[in-house]
């Protein structure tokens, strides 16, 4: 199973938000990272056919999703960015609802809803409507009907927005372990979101592709790229103008700095044993 | 204030004011038309019919808009005499117009004094009557108070009977003169008027409960000025709400009433003058007493509003609020209408919610009730207490504004609605897509209160039209016609020959009576009987020859087209589809579009306000099966309104007439002689329903892509009601011509096809052919832009 995409681009008149991508996801989790605007949910909306490509395409198997069609669709998951629900119907029925969209036999789908509404936590609220839960609660009532069917491929475009570490672990967790025999695509600007459970992470910027590698080779990319170093406070405005500053942290009674980047000062030392990705995102997508 | 801006500045509250104004308005200009602009239109006495065998007076009656016309230029002849005299001069003249009007060569312009000088009588004779009711009331009082049951003057029933007599006294030397009554009667008696400012001040409280569907509750609350302040700026929008409610409803019906009924000029006279106010013992004039009226309706709008505030405040929850505050309003209604007035709770109907919406009951009605033995006047019980009343509920809304705690009070209600969901949860995941979508409009989308509204109004829905009777041999000829009704065979003229038979021996017998009455053989009053008799059977040939002449008519036509000649009573289909009931048919029509455009505008809309189309465009069944859902569900709920309304209109054809000639060519119906099919009068009822049932799905096909093209419901509601309603009422009811083209009910209505003169078929046929290719336009362009061809922006 493969899902290809071949110089996609899509153009907003001259506006490029999605620059000749060519790539192809196989089996896994592949998270996609890139601050607002960078493409995630354009890239997305691509694939699940919901805006026209301007040139390119989206072969899903060697087939391109737009003639697959209905077939490609029968195949997906997909949660988007904008909480998309009916408020006056309740998790139950909005799941049920979403089964019979996705042609779900009713036997199958009330099987399945039961094990999502567990895995998400929701059984005991299941019979409330929708526009009463909070925030967090749509997203995970928004994650269950993405995994509704076992679809093949998963589009997951910001799943844990807005939930409490403890649900953000779960939900994690749980994505992590359905990854067997499935594409899940990921976006989010939350790194700790992928950090553990990415087979492989795309970095966007301005609509293109700026890296494509495992965690750790990513993280190995930045290891002679990050230094943490003692910075006077008065001088952090100057500091961030000429380095991308990550975290600023007090360390014995000093006010510190990390900062990323190909060219860094001479004095601080490098930190090469405890490497985040956020170095990794700050190195590639820091402005 | 800003608390004023943020209301005024809602979208939905502001299309609610307006909507609210128009239709009052415009409800009350058509319940003018509708009642005949107050005049009791009616000629009874005037020409004779003979009907089974004998004459009787004709029902007959006058253009009203001409007749009040009249009545006002009468009105200015007899208003400054005396009413003694003018009722004098007035029973003279109506008299003299009775005679006239009693042949059928009377003039219209008779006919229309005639009820002019009826109605203007009955007015003055109001007035010159006034002065013995008062008396009556003393005597009455002198009378009861002889009985041992009623002279105990610490009863109830000898109190009561007191005061009556005390209060109606003070009127005795009140001069009324006559004065145009119909501003003051339609004000008094609009009483849609009352509901549709309950609604705007509903409209206005609920506003208030933004903040709690925002989840701002507890941030207003929080916030320094959140809590008095805001209360006392609620308390104010509300009073300047309830005095522009009032001012603007109220003041929108006076000014039409005066329009149309003129005698401004006559606000000077006493308030008794008017007969609907007759029973109210106050010395005031007319214009007083609007002034009055109108203070005490802001006063009780303003009571209304907040004991709706005082509602919604108490319980935290918004959507049980709403379910509570409908609840306690059934409950009152239910009391004012239903609980008897000799109740011993009756205090219940009259201190009640609905006697401050219904205020004008308090004037037009004298009644006391017991309070304690002592008899009270619902009036002043009701006046007295508003002020005070306002001011307690004032305090009580504003002291539970400040110390209602937003996250306090638990949930017992919500517990409840999670037990009633598991079960309908149940239900619904055994629906499939179809009945989802279904579930959504009618349930969801409150499509359920369209159909019930307009199963209502298709109920109230007039169907038929009264055939006026044009003449006693019309009269004679639509009998034998029904009596000879049938295919028309050589049996059919020899019963007819036989009837034509009977009656020129009835006249021939006449005519030796004479002879004999000449000889002195006869008294005149058998003379007299004959003569009744050959008077009877003159009119009967007459209008059995009309049957014969349109049955030759039919002979010869029907050889001509190649169909079987009936004698059909064509009264019922003209009754129902003839074009004089064109008012009913346009009627029918925009009931059934308008209650589609409300079923079907939020539809689409829905799905986009919901956030749905992303996820929907992802799943299998969410692009073109969705619009064919939405096809279908447009097909379902155009056969629902279609089954109400023409359901309705069949239902009164079926039962309303016999009808034998079912099977008849439709051709034999005059309406339908250039009919270009010549079919069964069945099959042309098939066809036409059926043609009605297309466009109507034609305008829902419409109705969706309106609502396809916008993301608010209010604002697809409005553009729907614009492109599908606008057009029509401006071309049907103003007559604007350039709007014909546009209206959705012309077609519709099918009026070419039920009056099939030349060209009007294919004027038919083409109007409804370019809905349908609209239509099939629209339908191509859904699913060519759902399957890919052309993405739409999502």
């Amino acid at each position: 199973m493969k899902l290809e995409l071949i110089n996609l681009t899509k153009k907003y008149g001259n506006f490029i938000a999605l620059d000749n991508i060519n790539i192809t996801f196989t089996e896994g989790i592949y998270g996609i990272l890139g601050a607002n605007g960078a493409g995630k949910s354009t890239m997305m909306n691509l694939l699940t056919d919901n805006i026209t490509r301007t040139e390119g395409q989206i072969l899903f198997d060697g087939t391109d999703i737009l003639k697959l069609g209905k077939d490609f669709r029968l195949n997906l998951g997909y949660m988007p960015q904008q909480q998309g629900y009916y408020e006056h119907m309740t998790a139950q029925t909005f799941l049920s609802y979403m089964a019979d969209l996705k042609a779900i036999p009713k036997r199958q789908a009330k099987a399945e809803i039961e094990k999502l509404l567990e895995i998400t936590n929701l059984s005991d609220v299941r019979h409330k409507k929708l526009g009463g839960y909070s925030g967090g609660m749509k997203q995970r009532v928004l994650l269950a009907q993405a995994l509704l069917g076992d679809p093949k491929v998963v589009i997951l475009d910001e799943p844990t927005a807005g939930l409490d570490p403890k649900e953000r672990i779960r939900i994690r967790n749980f994505i992590s372990s359905m990854s067997r025999g499935r594409i899940i695509l990921l976006a989010t600007h939350i790194v700790s979101d992928i950090e553990s459970i990415s087979d492989k992470i795309l970095m966007m910027k301005h609509g293109c592709l700026v890296g494509v590698d495992t965690p750790l080779g990513l993280l190995e990319s930045v290891a002679d790229k990050v230094k943490e170093l003692p910075c006077d406070p008065n001088d952090l405005e100057h500091m961030q103008e000429q380095y991308k500053v990550g975290n600023v942290f007090r360390r014995q009674g000093e006010t510190w700095v990390r900062i990323v980047g190909d060219e860094l000062p001479d004095e601080g030392r490098f930190v090469s044993d405890y490497l985040s990705l956020e170095d990794v995102y700050l190195y590639y997508l820091g402005e | 204030m800003k608390e004023l801006r943020r209301i005024l500045s809602k979208r939905r509250l502001l299309i609610g004011f307006v909507l609210i104004l128009l239709l009052n308005g415009f409800l009350f200009a058509r319940e003018q038309y509708e009642n005949n602009f107050g005049l009791d239109v009616e000629i009874s006495g005037g020409s004779l019919v003979f009907v089974d065998g004998s004459f009787i007076s004709a029902q007959e009656s006058v253009d009203a808009k001409a007749a009040y016309q009249r009545y006002m230029s009468w009105l200015d002849r007899v208003k400054d005499m005396p009413p003694e005299q003018a009722a004098e001069l007035l029973e003279k003249e109506k008299s003299s117009l009775s005679s006239k009007i009693g042949y059928e060569t009377a003039a219209e312009d008779d006919r229309l004094d005639y009820v002019a000088v009826k109605n203007l009588l009955a007015q003055t004779e109001y007035l010159t009557g006034y002065g013995d009711w008062l008396e009556n009331i003393q005597r009455n009082k002198e009378n009861l108070l002889t009985f041992s049951i009623f002279n105990d003057s610490k009863s109830f029933s000898g109190r009561n009977i007191i005061k009556t007599a005390d209060e109606f006294k003070k009127l005795e030397n009140v001069n009324l003169t006559l004065g145009a009554d119909g501003a003051i009667n339609s004000f008094m008696s609009f009483s849609l008027t009352d509901y549709f400012l309950t609604l705007l001040l509903i409209l206005i409280a609920f506003s208030f409960l933004e903040e709690r569907k925002a989840g701002l509750w507890s941030v207003v609350h929080a916030a320094p000025n959140g809590r008095l302040k805001l209360a006392l700026r609620r308390t104010l929008i509300l009073f300047l709400s309830s005095v522009c409610g009032v001012v603007l409803l109220y003041g929108t019906d006076l000014i039409i009433g005066f329009y149309f009924y003129g005698s401004i000029d006559s606000l000077g006279r006493a308030v008794q003058s008017v007969k609907i106010l007759g029973k109210l013992p106050m010395i005031s004039s007319v214009g007083g007493f609007l002034v009055n009226y109108f203070i005490l309706r802001i006063a009780a709008a303003f009571l209304i509003s907040l004991i709706l505030w005082l509602m919604l405040t108490v319980i935290n929850n918004v959507k049980y609020t709403i379910i509570v505050t409908a609840g306690i309003l059934a409950a009152e209604y239910g009391l004012y209408t239903f609980l008897p007035v000799q109740s011993a709770f009756n205090i219940l109907k009259y201190f009640n919610l609905y006697t401050y919406i219904s205020l004008s009951d308090l004037y037009t009605n004298y009644l006391n009730i017991d309070i304690f033995t002592y008899p009270l006047g619902i009036r002043s019980i009701s006046q007295f207490s508003l002020i005070p009343l306002c001011l307690i509920l004032a305090a009580v809304c504003i002291y539970i504004h400040c110390h209602k705690k937003p996250a306090s009070g638990r949930d017992l209600l919500g517990k409840i609605a999670y037990r009633i969901n598991s079960v309908t949860d149940k239900l619904l995941r055994r629906l499939n897509l179809m009945g989802m979508e279904l579930h959504k409009t009618l349930w969801i989308q409150k499509g359920i209160v369209i159909i019930i509204l307009l199963s209502f109004a298709a109920v109230k829905l007039p169907y038929t039209i009264k055939i006026p009777i044009t003449s006693l041999a019309e009269q004679a000829a639509s009998k034998y016609t029904a009596q000879f009704a049938g295919e028309i065979t050589d049996s059919t003229v020899a019963l007819i020959n036989e009837e034509q038979n009977r009656l020129d021996d009835i006249l021939t017998s006449y005519e030796n009576a004479k002879t004999a009455y000449e000889n002195g053989e006869i008294e005149y009053p058998e003379l007299d009987k004959y003569n009744r008799e050959a008077s009877s059977a003159q009119i009967n040939a007459e209008g059995l020859s009309k049957v014969l002449e349109r049955i030759e008519e039919l002979k010869n036509f029907s050889a001509e087209h190649g169909f079987t000649p009936w004698l059909i009573d064509e009264t019922p289909f003209e009754s129902v589809y003839g074009s004089r009931a064109q008012n009913n048919q346009q009627q029918a029509a925009l009931l059934a579009v308008l209650a589609l455009t409300l079923l079907l505008a939020g539809s689409l809309t829905y799905e986009r306000q919901s956030g749905m189309t992303y996820l929907l465009r992802s799943t299998p069944q969410g692009r073109g099966a969705l619009i064919f859902r939405k096809l279908t569900l447009a097909a379902l709920m155009t056969t629902l309104v279609w089954g109400v309304v023409y359901g309705m209109e069949l239902y009164t054809l079926i039962t309303n007439f016999e009808i034998t000639a079912w099977n008849a060519s439709s051709r034999n119906l005059s309406m339908l002689a250039e009919f270009p099919l010549n079919c069964p009068v069945t099959v042309w009822l098939v066809l036409l329903y059926i043609y009605r049932w297309l466009c109507l799905f034609c305008g829902a096909i419409i109705v969706l892509f309106i609502s396809d093209l916008l993301r608010r419901p209010e604002a697809a509601y409005i553009a729907a009601a614009g492109v599908m309603l606008l057009p029509s009422l401006l071309y049907t009811y103003m007559g604007i011509e350039i709007f014909r083209p546009l209206s959705v009910i012309l077609p519709v209505e099918a009026m070419p096809l039920l009056n099939a003169h030349s060209g009007a078929v294919s004027e038919a046929l083409i109007r409804g052919g370019a809905l349908v290719g609209i239509a099939v336009m629209i339908v191509v362009k859904f699913f060519v832009s759902t399957n890919g061809i052309k993405r739409k922006r999502a």
